[in-house]
């Protein structure tokens, strides 16, 4: 039941936003699928990202275990907070490859 | 969902034809992992597949035992238990007051200056636990080591039979590295998620431990302890 409550509210506030944006913010309803895939690739960097700071995380605790013989728990890497952290750096990369497009290669 | 892959699809062979920078690459990757990331979050958050993922829950009979082994799982700053921290101290002491075994192994290391198995131990005597029958144990940092600690605790060079009480994800890595130290384990486990979460964030939660769950025991597996 709470899943489909928090599913309708999501539905609706949805609609909404598409109302304010296309009517009181004039945004074109052609750009709104690329948007989509835009989100889609940041969320696909977030994951990507994710996994390489709970890997090298990991390699982290190993090592600190390794040279100070004393105990550090790999469960630091479990932190929801990372996904978080990789979100924001996702957003930075996914900006920052947008806006290299228009200087070339270079 | 057929018609992000479509486009998926589309996306990659335009990409292929213009011979696009690697950043191009990476863009339709991420779209794809992306897509396939948010069907699992729907999948985990918005059905029971978390549930199914993790099997079930099954109560058997108790044989006695040498001993009660509750694992460590957490104490807060404030001194007080996490909650499957108490969670696992309660059964232990319940299973104790049944008669199962002479003995309880309170375990659970500091954390910010507070000692777990200590804490414990106070809830133990203040729930009828005689002191002579309480073995605290405040070493142990890692399942491994918690069995390395118990079985000297309890006298090397016999096969001590222990009731073991520590979540029910935990339990299977728990037993099999109990086990491999020598001793004989039956298992206590405890419900620390709920098995039928209704609520989305229960059910990431519950999927979150099993994913958890999952990684340790590849690790044990990877350096030989289970």
């Amino acid at each position: 039941m709470e899943a489909y409550y928090l599913l309708l509210l999501f539905g609706v506030t949805s609609a909404a936003f598409y109302l304010t944006a296309t009517r009181g913010l004039g945004a074109r309803r052609y750009a709104l699928r690329p948007a989509l895939f835009r989100m889609l690739e940041c969320v696909g960097l977030a994951i990507v990202l994710g996994a390489v700071n709970v890997a090298v995380g990991f390699l982290l605790v190993l090592a600190l275990r390794r040279l100070t013989g004393s105990f550090v728990s790999l469960y630091l890497n479990t932190d929801g907070t990372l996904l978080v952290l990789s979100l924001l750096q996702a957003v930075v990369l996914q900006w920052w490859m947008r806006d290299t497009e228009g200087d070339g290669d270079g | 969902m057929v018609i992000a892959v479509t486009r998926l699809r589309a996306d990659y062979a335009k990409g292929k034809q213009e011979g696009t920078h690697p950043r191009g690459v990476v863009r339709v990757a991420a779209r794809a992992i992306g897509a396939t990331g948010l069907a699992a979050f729907a999948l985990l958050a918005f059905t029971p597949l978390a549930a199914a993922l993790h099997g079930g829950f099954s109560g058997a009979a108790l044989p006695r035992a040498d001993a009660i082994v509750v694992l460590g799982s957490g104490v807060m700053p404030e001194g007080e238990l996490t909650d499957n921290s108490l969670r696992r101290t309660v059964h232990g002491i319940r299973l104790f007051r049944q008669g199962l075994a002479p003995r309880i192994v309170l375990l659970g290391p500091e954390y910010n200056g507070v000692v777990e198995a200590e804490v414990r131990a106070r809830y133990a005597a203040d729930l009828g636990v005689p002191a002579d029958a309480l073995i605290v144990e405040p070493g142990g940092q890692s399942t491994r080591d918690e069995a390395h600690r118990v079985f000297a605790r309890l006298g090397r060079g016999r096969a001590a039979t222990i009731i073991l009480v520590t979540g029910l994800h935990h339990m299977p890595r728990a037993r099999r590295v109990f086990e491999r130290e020598g001793m004989v384990v039956a298992a206590a486990p405890v419900l620390e998620e709920s098995l039928r979460p209704e609520q989305p964030q229960a059910r990431l939660a519950l999927a979150r431990a099993v994913a958890q769950e999952a990684l340790a025991r590849a690790y044990y597996r990877i350096s030989g302890d289970f």
